[in-house]
């Protein structure tokens, strides 16, 4: 399968006009900031303030921009029209995830700002938020799938939220059910962790184990989200 | 050279054949038309030729390659294709629009202009798609499906549910692409939009191809041996073509009696009906 660096340029083009315009949707770019700012004078020790936020922030941002883009393409028939032209599967693909992620990074450096969190690993984290918002798109990806319409779109990242961003919590029962262990390597949870890691007394292994898990899960992901995308776009 | 061949087809959906056993092929520079009642298989057969299904069985062949090449980046740059599920982006302009479709091809930026007096829409250009009336909307969508000026245009029900003048509209444009050669493929329910445009016509009925001709051709074919004779005086009579109906007639010729007189042709609509048993749809 072909990919054109100037197709996939013109969809991020037209989905970041669409997008600009959709203020129902677009709002949405505002609700990581103004979690950091309601939760920034927050201990800075709990870190697990911020890493709610980041945690929602991919699922309420990413996840949804992302379905959004896709069930409104499917629901317009723009979709069906696109596949006409020369653009391939991974140029759709890749043009609207690339203007997703792009929203994503920035939105999210700047709450990260706000909310003054100094991760011990700059590098470590950044690979961490940058595989997470892959992650996240793809999540998005498989949810817009899944949904005829935006209000369907809207519905099915429920689930997303609940797994992914409820993880952390969830695994903080695991002495009362030791099956909540599995919810240690949720990729939020693994945030979790790395954000947890103090100044003192830490080993590479400790930060390389949250980059290595959304690693993997990240790749799965992709993987799910590109096979399905060709699946479901097929009228048989 | 022939632009579409296909022989065979059968495309089966569950236990039901949507096409049963379909052969025929399009010459380069013609206008088919491809009718049927609905349901009969005639958008499955486009999703055929485009790639998008694969058939049950049989061969179809589209600008000298097998169908299923279409789905390739350079096969989509030789077709153009506008179905009832076509889709513009709606908080776009229409010339927003365009712009992707031009990106995506690779065409230059004058094209989008030239498309635009096309399909009679360069004062409308800079107004946003939601806001365009049903025929405006469908010009555009004919307008990306012709940006990059295909050799091959399928257009499945162009003009349904549009005013005379709209249709109009893009009847003069699909004969300004016919002049040009395009080779236009065309289904529609509109039997006087056919036998317009169409150099040919194939009516499907039942997963078949149950005739197929120029308009002209199978009008011939199904007439009936009959002359239509009214008179001055209101009496009209279906007469068959014989030596006593002449002798008739030169009387009543003689007489000056005679107001219209004319062989008894069947409509392309009768034609339908009587092929497929069903009234238009
Ligand atoms: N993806 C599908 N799965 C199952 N059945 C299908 C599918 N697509 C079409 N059919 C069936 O195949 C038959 C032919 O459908 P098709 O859409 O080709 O008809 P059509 O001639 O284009 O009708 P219309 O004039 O209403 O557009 C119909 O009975 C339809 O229900
Ligand atoms: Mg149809």
């Amino acid at each position: 399968m072909s990919i054109s660096l100037k197709r996939v340029r013109a969809i991020f083009v037209k989905d970041y006009k669409e997008f600009s315009r959709n203020y129902a949707v677009s709002i949405i770019l505002i609700f990581p900031i103004i979690f950091a700012l309601l939760l920034r004078g927050t201990d800075p020790s709990l870190t697990g303030v911020f890493g709610l936020v980041l945690n929602s922030s991919f699922v309420i941002l990413t996840t949804f921009a992302q379905a959004c883009l896709i069930a409104e393409e499917k629901e317009r028939n723009t979709l069906r029209s696109l596949m006409m032209t020369p653009a391939t599967t991974m140029d759709v693909l890749i043009g609207k995830s690339t203007l997703v992620f792009a929203m994503s990074a920035v939105v999210l450096a700047i709450a990260t700002y706000i909310f003054g969190y100094e991760p011990v690993n700059i590098w470590v984290f950044v690979a961490v938020i940058i595989l997470s918002i892959i992650l996240y798109t793809a999540a998005g990806t498989i949810c817009g799938l899944f949904s005829k319409t935006l209000l369907e779109a809207s519905l099915s990242i429920i689930p997303v939220a609940i797994v992914f961003t409820g993880a952390p919590g969830g695994a903080l029962l695991v002495k009362d059910f030791p099956i909540f262990k599995v919810l240690e390597y949720v990729p939020s949870s693994q945030l979790v962790n790395l954000l947890n890691i103090r100044n003192i007394g830490y080993t590479t292994g400790d930060l390389l184990k949250p980059l290595l898990v959304t690693l993997a899960w990240t790749i799965v992901f992709i993987i799910v989200a590109v096979v399905l995308y060709q699946r479901r776009l097929k009228d048989e | 050279m022939n632009v579409i061949q296909v022989e065979h087809i059968r495309k089966r959906f569950g236990n039901k054949d949507a096409l049963a056993d379909v052969s025929f092929s399009i010459p380069k520079g013609e206008i088919f038309g491809f009718l049927g009642p609905s349901g009969s298989g005639k958008t499955t057969l486009i999703k055929i030729l485009t790639a998008q299904l694969h058939p049950t069985s049989g061969q179809a062949r589209v600008l000298d390659q097998p169908a299923e090449m279409m789905h390739h980046s350079v096969q989509k740059m030789r077709f153009g294709i506008l179905t009832d599920n076509s889709g513009l982006y709606e908080r776009l302009t229409i010339e927003e629009n365009l712009e992707l479709y031009r990106q995506l091809y690779a065409l230059p930026k004058s094209s989008i202009s030239k498309v635009l007096q096309f399909v009679n829409l360069s004062e409308e250009r800079n107004k946003r798609v939601n806001l365009l009336s049903k025929g405006m909307r469908q010009r555009v969508m004919l307008a990306c499906a012709i940006i990059h000026e295909p050799e091959l245009l399928f257009l499945d029900e162009p003009t349904s549910a549009l005013d005379p003048v709209n249709s109009a509209h893009i009847y003069k444009g699909l004969r300004y692409l016919h002049e040009k050669g395009t080779t236009i493929f065309l289904t529609t329910h509109d039997m006087a939009e056919a036998e317009l445009l169409c150099n040919r016509v194939a009516i499907l009925y039942q997963g078949q191809i149950q005739t197929i001709g120029s308009p002209k051709e199978l009008k011939r074919q199904h007439r009936e041996n009959v002359v239509c004779v009214d008179l001055i005086n209101g009496e009209a009579y279906e007469l068959p073509i014989d030596e006593g109906t002449a002798d008739r007639i030169a009387d009543w010729m003689k007489r000056g009696l005679i107001d219209r007189l004319a062989t008894k042709e069947p409509s392309l609509g009768d034609i339908f009906i009587k092929m497929t048993g069903s009234e238009l749809l």
